[in-house]
């Protein structure tokens, strides 16, 4: 059986077995066993990925080329790993919190769940990783044909066999295990376990062949490390800008290319396992790095000149005939390959599926996604298709470029296009200020230099980009060379492209993001992300380590008062057995704290107070609106009290008013009665009298004898006048009085009153202005009760308007549906505390100028109510102003 | 009995220094990947030509030694850190 015979049965023995481990872990998760398939081992095993076929063999070869360049692929992810605490932990929660499936969803899901950014992002992942599987087919066929060498060589169409079936063995795993079900959070537990198999594995096999070397072949380490002074790379020598600017490439890579944020954050179980990962992968990454530089230093003496040194981790061994050891060596190079090919795979293929094909899926389906089941389905046929097509399109590109010194370069090249995306990404996670417009802009201008410096160059000058243009620029621009952009000349071509498409990468973010405005759903995002601690921790009991219990009582001495706050506070540090007079802030004492707080304040008011001081959570949504809420009945039963203030205060008043009215009243009602009786009894005597003279004097003329009868009969008449005034008040109030309806004009109305009030001039005259053109309306009313209401107002005014030469002015308006008519004369009018008296019955203006009993106005008003019209006493600039009313259907215009 | 007039000192004292020290871990595992970079960017500074060059042997051990001091750094850190940690993950479970 020849060594190539054994080799393949090798490999697919460990194949099998990777097949098993993985079955296994997914049998042993399927039944809820996972404690020990996540552990903090498993997680930092599974971060080993990052160092694939490339790094297994080509960091030996990187040395024997370089030195001590090698290191800083290591010494990035390192200084990552140690940042743990402000950075990895924060993504971490991000991507747990927010159920990140990739780097393109977290890119997305940051700006506004953007599809063109996530479709971007996928683009470049698949660009940037595409040479990367080929490079990783390429160590298997190379380190096969290692071992075909010792027999009878290996054909080239045999290595493209070799490539092809291990990039189908390599598919169907990868479906099997990555596509089993649709987890949300994208966990794979039997990919996780066999990749952690084959750290293991890797890093063995290196150690071996280190541990050989060093002490087998150099005998002993002080040995080693003078055969390493001896050697040819004798003295500290790199390319400073290298050393420096591949630390940051290694270090931006391992946080974005899509294989190490798979097992880095999405495959990630428990924070608490990066805990651990911080130091054990560094220590990982160490002891993988440890041995490089003595198996380089052994292989450039052992090995003839001219010997692909990316090979000396298996040369070496099968030179000194460690077959055995040759073969663990290459079955660690083996598990680098298919570790990568398998996370990348499944990596790019969500990616590809979610932000790819499925927003063209479900654009291209008229009905959309509207059966759950039929979505599931195509979801996990279109994994299953990318998975195929990544790893057919890697298989694809080892055939084009027919392996070769092209293809060893593409490992940093794939870094440099993969880093774009770091500052989007890092932007987005501590900058709250940073857009999705921002995030295109940058990561466009970063591709597309990447693009034009490095990748296309990569291919090797001449075969995609034209001579010309890297001779004499793009557009024949000197200054837009590829590898001299902006006429610098003289820097190495990684560095160059590097510096250039992260210079303009993040100036175009941070600028675009400056001027553009995010939309709603970026900013909340934003805030979700930025602040994701304040966000991700559920309301939990109080702790009360942090608790400051000074503090609370000093709280609660000002809510409750300080004896009963610190009787409250002795009691429970009794309680608790505490030695001062304070107690610990233990959750029961805060509980019971609250509640105390809660009688005085409510308790959510009470529950915030208490979480500031103790700072064990911040005040959640919830606590606010229960303040919120406690807040507006408070303020809704203020309102309601004040409204019924408010309302008493009015009723008060309207008592008081009427109070008054009615001791005005009352007033007047005795100064009424002393009147009436005085009124009555004035005519009553005299006519008592004068029949007494009558009956008693027996010698009168007859001329006095009809004196005095006339002066009783006058008496009599006052006397009857006045009777019947009152008669005619309560008969007018009753409602008993009955309307004699008839048509006549205002105009005679008012001459008949104007008349009548004209009798019994004394002395004085009144001067009455009418206008007696609009006058001239027919109306259909009582006219004799009007005319004595029109009466009384003029005897009114006769009576008390106090001008020197008296005039009454009577004013007719006719409006649309009603008659006014005015009086007003030029005294000095009524006073304003007498007005709402003077159409009360027995009301009089003055005692002096009494004439009347009082009744006038009150019998007006009651007689204008009868005809459905109104008398009203109206303030006017000077003079006293009765305003009669008469509605309109008592009158007719005059024709 | 005495006790009631006693200060309410130490464990108030004792708590605080408790979360100052804490807060100080947290400040060293900030700072703890700026000590990393600069170390390990102190061999830019060697010379690289004539008298002084530092042997390859010396370079070795001292990037070596470095990332062992980072590791074992980390590691105290990370022991320190476990209580913060675990409060703050068991949120999510």
């Amino acid at each position: 059986m020849s060594t190539l015979n054994l080799l393949v049965a090798v490999c697919v023995a460990y194949v099998l077995f990777l097949f098993f481990v993985a079955f296994a872990a997914d049998r042993l998760a399927a039944q809820g066993r996972k404690a020990w398939l996540r552990s903090p081992l498993i997680y930092t095993l599974s971060l080993s990925i990052y160092c694939t076929a490339w790094t297994f063999y080509g960091a030996v070869g990187s040395a024997a080329r370089n030195g001590f360049e090698y290191l800083t692929i290591y010494l990035g992810p390192t200084i990552v790993m140690v940042s743990w605490w402000w950075l990895l932990r924060k993504l971490i929660r991000i991507g747990r919190t927010q159920k990140i499936t990739s780097i393109a969803d977290l890119i997305s899901s940051r700006y506004g769940k953007s599809s063109l950014l996530a479709a971007g992002v996928t683009i470049l992942a698949v660009i940037g990783t595409t040479p990367y599987i080929a490079l990783q087919l390429q160590s298997v066929t190379l380190s096969f044909s290692v071992f075909a060498a010792q027999s009878d060589g290996l054909a080239a169409q045999d290595q493209a066999i070799v490539a092809f079936w291990l990039s189908m063995g390599l598919a169907l795993f990868t479906v099997l295990f990555g596509t089993r079900n649709l987890d949300a959070k994208e966990r794979h537990d039997g990919v996780v376990m066999a990749i952690a198999v084959e750290a293991v594995v890797k890093l063995v096999a290196l150690l071996s062949v280190g541990i050989f070397v060093v002490w087998g072949v150099s005998g002993g380490l002080t040995e080693a490390l003078n055969r390493i002074d001896a050697s040819e790379f004798g003295h500290w020598h790199t390319d400073r800008s290298r050393w420096a600017g591949l630390i940051f490439l290694s270090a931006a890579a391992f946080l974005c290319l899509p294989r190490t944020f798979q097992v880095l954050v999405v495959e990630n179980d428990d924070e608490n396992h990066l805990r651990t990962a911080s130091w054990a992968f560094p220590l990982y990454l160490c002891l993988i790095s440890l041995f490089v530089v003595p198996i380089a230093v052994a292989g450039l003496d052992i090995m003839p000149e001219g010997s692909n040194p990316d090979l000396f981790v298996l040369t070496v061994p099968l030179a000194l005939g460690q077959n055995g050891l040759a073969m663990l060596s290459f079955l660690g190079g083996f598990s680098s390959a298919t570790s990568m090919v398998i996370v990348a795979a499944i990596a790019l293929s969500t990616m590809v599926s979610n932000h790819i094909v499925m927003p063209i899926w479900l654009h291209l389906r008229p009905s959309g996604a509207s059966v759950s089941g039929d979505v599931r389905a195509a979801v996990l046929m279109a994994r299953r298709i990318s998975i195929v097509g990544v790893v057919m399109l890697g298989y694809l590109y080892f055939r084009l470029s027919s392996g070769g010194e092209a293809l060893a370069s593409i490992g940093l090249v794939a870094f440099c296009g993969l880093a774009q995306v770091l500052p989007a990404m890092l932007g987005g996670m501590f900058w709250r200020g940073a857009t999705r417009l921002g995030a295109f802009a940058g990561l466009t201008a970063g591709f597309a230099i990447w693009l034009y410096t490095l990748y296309l160059p990569s291919f090797g000058v001449g075969t995609i980009l034209p001579m010309s243009i890297v001779e004499n620029g793009l557009f024949g621009l000197a200054w837009l060379r590829p590898d001299a952009l902006f006429g610098i000349t003289g820097m190495e071509q990684l560095m160059h492209a590097l510096l250039w498409s992260m210079l303009f990468n993040v100036v175009a973010f941070v600028a675009v993001s400056l001027v553009t405005f995010p939309s709603p759903l970026e900013r909340l995002q934003a805030a979700q992300f930025v602040n994701i601690f304040e966000h991700s921790t559920n309301a939990r009991s109080w702790s009360g380590g942090t608790a400051q219990t000074e503090d609370l009582m000093v709280m609660a001495q000002r809510i409750l008062g300080a004896g009963e706050a610190q009787v409250l506070f002795l009691r429970h540090a009794r309680r608790q057995g505490a030695r001062g007079n304070l107690p610990a802030p233990t959750p029961d004492f805060l509980e019971a704290l609250e509640r105390e707080l809660g009688s005085s304040v409510g308790a959510a008011t009470a529950h915030a107070m208490v979480g500031q001081i103790t700072g064990g959570m911040a005040i959640s949504v919830e606590d606010l609106m229960a303040v919120a809420d406690e807040t507006a009945q408070m303020l809704e039963y203020s309102a309601r009290l004040k409204e019924q203030s408010e309302e008493l205060s009015r009723t008060a008043l309207e008592l008081r008013n009427a109070n008054q009215k009615l001791t005005r009243l009352s007033v007047q009602k005795d100064a009424f009665l002393s009147q009436i009786s005085h009124e009555l009894r004035t005519p009553m005597t005299s006519i008592r009298a004068f029949s007494e003279i009558l009956r008693d004097t027996d010698q009168m003329t007859p001329d006095e004898q009809s004196r005095y009868a006339s002066i009783i009969h006058d008496e009599a008449q006052r006397l009857t006048r006045l009777l019947d005034d009152l008669l005619d008040l309560s008969v007018v109030e009753n409602g008993q009085v009955n309307l004699n309806l008839r048509d006549g004009t205002l105009r005679d109305a008012l001459d008949r009153a104007v008349s009548s009030a004209a009798i019994g001039e004394d002395g004085f005259q009144l001067e009455i202005k009418r206008d007696f053109g609009k006058e001239n309306i027919v109306l259909h009313t009582d006219l004799d009760r009007l005319s004595q209401v029109f009466i009384n107002l003029i005897a009114n005014a006769r009576k008390y308007c106090d001008a020197k030469a008296p005039r009454l002015a009577i004013r007719v308006m006719q409006e649309a549906d009603r008659v006014v008519i005015d009086f007003q004369d030029n005294g000095s009018g009524i006073a304003p505390d007498a007005v709402d008296m003077i159409f009360e019955k027995f009301a009089r203006v003055s005692d002096q100028k009494a004439g009347g009993a009082g009744l006038g106005l009150a019998i007006c008003r009651q007689v204008m109510t009868r005809l459905g019209g109104s008398v009203d006493y109206v303030p006017a600039s000077r003079g006293a102003n009765f305003r009669v009313v008469l509605p309109y259907r008592t009158a007719l215009a005059a024709q | 009995m005495t006790r009631t007039t006693e200060r309410p000192g130490p464990p108030t004292v004792f708590h605080e220094r408790r979360t100052y020290r804490r807060r100080r871990v947290m400040d060293a595992a900030r700072v703890a990947p700026l000590l990393a970079l600069i170390l390990w960017m102190i061999p830019l500074i060697w010379p690289q030509s004539g008298d002084g060059t530092v042997s390859s042997a010396k370079a070795l051990i001292y990037v070596f030694v470095v990332w062992a001091g980072i590791i074992l750094l980390t590691w105290g850190l990370s022991y320190l850190l476990a209580g913060e940690v675990d409060e703050l993950s068991d949120s999510d479970t």
